[in-house]
């Protein structure tokens, strides 16, 4: 029930805002939250326990326990009494098989209890083994809080947000507030954070709702506003957290209408709502019991006040009627209300504080843990370093008929806790673990300090003696897509991309390149270039310039092969391994100048040999530069019988074979743009590689499809030419190799000059000749036209002997080929050996020339 | 000896049939709107060597003691490949460049201290170089990145509306 309009309230009567609660419209006014307008709507139960599913309503109202956790448009687990209402908001309940007021669930609590005690699943349901199957299908149903929307699709942008400040407040409390206009008295740039709205305070930011989840190293304070998480670097931090209000553990108290007292002064002074008709008010400090005040105002009748300070209570219940309470019974004195208000005094929320480093200590005269030996940087001001006003130590439970709550969160009792000890968990963080005290929605908001007294009672010990259990980010509930932020995902295009898109090509990722997989017919563009002329765009090979005094000599140092001698003009193939011998990737040198050289790297690769030439011009302490020319150049390879034909159209210079030889680096404009002409042939037909600056790769690329049309020019993917280059025999690192392979085992020992004084793994290789090895690659080509899968195994007399690596059906050899690692005894031409496909043992023929023009007479012509 | 041509994108030429043109990396994803302007299209040279000795009339932007980035018209580009000292490398084509107004969005890029910049770090995971104008900020990074972070940068701005 709405109250007359009262001073000092949030919510604004002049409009009206509807939301639906479970189909039904609700009317709230701004200013409300939807937990307010619920209660005010005459809405009691807003929730089911999470394991007894028993009736529960508003205790807080500050966003702290689990009691009015519900889905709001189809956001799981909001707590509904500080979320604030918003027109046309679809609310509903969770955790219910039925409805709030009616839960068919919550037979576990009529008939379960003595059934599901703390830990009961890893006792009863573990036999007959071949059911749990079904029992823990069961218990998934059941067990968890809300359900996520699998079928959500991005409806808000979640950021994540770098800031600095001198001095990061947070809470916005008195305290809190004075400790932020200080600062800023002092000239420093001060942010101060709360969750509920803070009035604006002169040279301080004030970010509101916001909520401080964590302290970390450096200073790291991340706060969640909704929709971006702000990562704070302060140089100081204020905690003002406060003190949160802690329940009592009685009989019934976890019935609808026992409300802490600060809950039923936001009803009131906020909302202007009647909490009830008729209240019992049971407080152990004077802040609960001024809550009498706020009751008398809003019509309610106090029935009677107990305060702990001046007696404490042997006997302390309450007595519910379908889930709500009815009466009270103190010492055999029956009170009848609806309303029981309750506080056992504040606990300081010290768990920032514990997060940066503070100690924290069990007051025993006061009954409440409290922060001690602060970091430096970090202050606590206010009620959170346990300032607070006298009050009494409530009882760790106060007897009577029924079910003492300790956890509401995870509906554990005092008795689950009894029997934890009794069954050995001696110690509080392991008793936690087995219980899930503290381990709930709350995170120990309202349970961790009364399960520290039960704990110290049941031990007959002083609960200093206990310690605590660790505080943990996140301090505060904080949504998943807050923790994510903004879903990066960087990906690398070359310049020509979109064009790719709208010539129709499936795209594939090939490490963070975005590249086509083919324009439709792998097979028909891998044919074509060997019929007529295709073109690939292959800007994703790695591209370094290496140039200085020293570039001939450092490469020679690098790569197994000899550089120095290379002559200018021209162009050489070269492994790189590493200081063990094996392989790391490979690619062309073109030498350009005496002291510049052009190296292309694998597309996945450029990166790691930019570092690794770094590094090694770092140790060496040549005279060379190393500049990653990746991005700056794109790269086509114009390839196939036609191909010269084509580029005598588009440039001046001499295209003949003398012109431009197989393995020629020549600088030349092409269609009036500079390139870097290499003549290269990974797909195993005449081919140009035109390098040249990015931006020109939109027109490039057109320019050679126009003025190759009657060519009948071709694009062609990623894949055509992986079957282009595995009839040449080509060997794709990380594809045919391994982080164990060497150059001498992968069929390619003229590449190893031994000779040379000395090059990167030198050493390892002559220890790999010496000791000979226990596998090769060779090619092999099926006596059917299987296709066996990449891995696929090698049976040798019955047992696995080796692994294909590569294989496809050749559509220009009209048969399946591929490449794998044998055992060396079988390296021989024409070897049979069987390979594993689907099951069957297909028998395959060893080839170690390639498939296509072994003598490379193509690629030279 | 190569003078390293294929790498600059002014020695083009038009003529005999041919009318080169050249792309922004970020045409795409900034087509259509204004909160973010493309600096692709400005001059770009990396200076390796003594970068204290760089003594021209440009935009320079030291990333190591012996690493520079000097930012300069288009037009200019050749004239200080030839000026500058040490080696001098073209890289208009290797670097995408946008301006982005608003310090808010730009610290939802990065974790660099806007107040210490220019500085090299990442923007939305991508390696780049961000200068700063007042409100306003440049960032610099591998064109081959363009299409995304434009991508990113457009939402992030948008986020403000």
């Amino acid at each position: 029930m709405r109250l007359p309009h009262r001073e000092g309230e949030r919510i604004d009567r002049s409009r009206v805002v509807t939301f639906s609660f479970e189909g039904d419209r609700v009317e709230a006014f701004p200013g409300d939250t939807i937990g307010s307008a619920l209660y005010a709507a005459g809405r009691r139960v807003f929730s089911r326990s999470f394991k007894y599913h028993r009736p529960r309503g508003l205790l807080c109202c500050s966003g702290a326990c689990p009691n009015c956790m519900m889905a709001v448009d189809r956001r799981p687990n909001v707590r509904v009494c500080v979320e604030p209402v918003r027109e046309g908001a679809r609310v509903r309940a969770q955790n219910v098989l039925g409805s709030l007021d009616r839960d068919f669930l919550s037979v576990v609590d009529k008939v379960g209890g003595p059934f599901t005690p703390v830990g009961f699943y890893y006792r009863t349901m573990i036999r007959p083994r071949r059911l749990w199957p079904y029992y823990e299908r069961f218990l998934r149903n059941v067990a968890g809080l809300g359900r996520l929307d699998q079928h959500a699709r991005r409806s808000r942008r979640f950021d994540t947000e770098h800031r600095r400040a001198e001095v990061l407040v947070v809470g916005g409390g008195r305290a809190g507030v004075d400790a932020a206009r200080a600062a800023a008295r002092d000239g420093l740039q001060v942010v101060l954070v709360d969750e509920r709205e803070v009035t604006p305070i002169e040279g301080v930011e004030v970010l509101t709702p916001a909520r401080a989840i964590g302290v970390y190293e450096g200073g790291l304070v991340p706060v969640d506003a909704g929709d971006v998480l702000y990562r704070f670097r302060a140089e100081r931090i204020v905690i003002a957290a406060g003190a949160i209000e802690q329940p009592l553990i009685f009989p019934g108290n976890d019935l609808v209408g026992v409300m802490l007292p600060e809950g039923v002064r936001r009803l009131v002074r906020d909302f202007s709502v009647k909490p009830g008709e008729a209240a019992m008010v049971v407080s152990a400090d004077a802040a609960g019991l001024e809550v009498g005040e706020d009751l008398r105002a809003a019509g309610v009748e106090v029935a009677e006040t107990i305060d702990l300070r001046d007696r404490q209570p042997r006997e302390l219940f309450a007595h519910g009627r379908r889930g709500r309470v009815r009466s009270v019974v103190v010492d055999g004195r029956e009170t009848v209300c609806d309303l029981l208000v309750m506080s056992g005094g504040r606990q300081p929320a010290y768990s920032l504080l514990a997060q940066a480093g503070a100690r924290v200590e069990y007051d025993s005269s006061r009954g409440i843990l409290v922060p001690r030996e602060l970091p430096a940087g970090v202050e606590a001001v206010g009620t959170v370093a346990g300032e607070l006003e006298p009050a009494a130590v409530p009882a760790e439970s106060y007897g009577g008929d029924g079910r003492c709550f300790l956890c509401i969160c995870e509906d554990v009792t005092e008795k689950d806790v009894k029997r934890a000890i009794a069954e050995g968990f001696d110690s509080i963080e392991l008793a936690k673990r087995y219980t899930t005290v503290t381990m709930g929605p709350c995170q120990g908001r309202l349970c961790h300090v009364p399960s520290i007294r039960l704990f110290a009672r049941e031990h007959e010990t002083d609960a200093g003696s206990i310690g605590t259990t660790t505080a943990r980010p996140p301090w505060a509930p904080v949504s998943l897509g807050v923790l994510a932020g903004r879903g990066h995902e960087p990906a690398k295009r070359t310049s020509i991309h979109h064009r790719h898109k709208e010539l129709g090509a499936t795209m594939m990722w090939t490490g963070m390149w975005r590249r086509p997989h083919s324009y439709g017919d792998p097979e028909g563009e891998a044919r074509h270039v060997h019929e007529a002329l295709g073109l690939i765009d292959v800007s994703t090979l790695g591209k370094l310039l290496v140039a200085g005094p020293d570039a001939a000599a450092f490469l020679e140092m690098l790569y197994p092969n000899r550089f120095a001698d290379l002559k200018v003009g021209r162009i050489r193939y070269g492994v790189l391994q590493t200081d063990a011998g094996r392989i790391m990737d490979d690619g062309t040198i073109g030498r350009i100048g005496e002291d510049h050289f052009y190296v292309t790297t694998t597309s996945t690769g450029a990166d790691t040999v930019i570092e690794w030439f770094e590094w090694w011009n770092a140790v060496w302490r040549m005279d060379v530069e190393i500049v990653n020319l990746t991005g700056a150049l794109c790269a086509v390879n114009a390839a196939g019988p036609r191909a010269r034909e084509l580029l005598g159209r588009l440039t001046d210079v001499d295209v003949s074979n003398e012109g431009i030889r197989y393995l020629d680096a020549k600088e030349a404009h092409v269609a009036g743009v500079p390139c870097l002409i290499l003549r290269i042939g990974f797909v195993g037909e005449l081919g140009y590689e035109l390098h040249f600056p990015s931006p020109y790769g939109e027109y490039l690329w057109d320019t050679l499809l126009e003025r190759g049309a009657d060519l009948d020019i071709r694009p062609f993917g990623l894949e055509p030419q992986r079957i282009l280059r595995l009839e040449k025999m080509h060997i794709l690192v990380g594809q045919d190799t391994d982080s164990e392979s060497n150059v001498l085992a992968a069929g390619m020992p003229w590449i190893a000059k031994l000779d040379k004084d000395d090059f990167v793994g030198k050493w390892a290789l002559e220890q790999v000749g010496e000791r000979g090895f226990r596998e090769q690659l060779v090619g092999f080509e099926m006596a059917n036209g299987t296709v066996p899968l990449e891995g696929g195994q090698i049976v040798v007399d019955g047992r696995p002997g080796g692994r294909v690596t590569s294989a496809r059906l050749s559509p220009h050899l009209g048969r399946t080929i591929g490449m794998a690692w044998v055992p060396p005894a079988l390296a021989e031409e024409d070897t049979e050996i069987r390979i594993k496909v689907d099951g069957r043992l297909e028998p395959a023929r060893i080839r170690l020339k390639p498939f296509f023009d072994p003598d490379g007479e193509r690629l030279r012509s | 000896m190569s003078d390293l041509g294929f790498l600059s994108p002014d020695r083009a030429r038009a003529g005999v049939g041919f009318e080169p043109w050249f792309a922004s990396p970020l045409a795409r994803a900034l087509a259509g709107q204004t909160a973010v302007r493309d600096l692709s299209g400005l001059g770009k040279i990396e200076v390796r060597g003594d970068v204290e000795a760089i003594d021209v009339d440009a935009e320079v932007v030291r990333i190591t003691p012996r690493r520079a980035l000097v930012l300069c018209d288009y037009e200019r580009r050749a004239d200080l490949v030839e000026r500058l000292p040490g080696m001098a490398i073209d890289m208009t084509g290797a670097l995408a460049g946008l301006e982005l107004v608003g310090e808010r969005a730009t610290r939802r890029l990065t974790d660099l201290d806007l107040e210490a910049l220019p500085a090299a770090g990442k923007v939305a995971e991508v390696p780049a170089i961000v200068l700063r104008d007042g409100d306003s900020f440049r960032i610099f990074f591998p064109q081959e990145y363009g299409h995304y972070l434009a991508e990113v940068v457009v939402d992030a701005a948008e986020g403000f509306r």
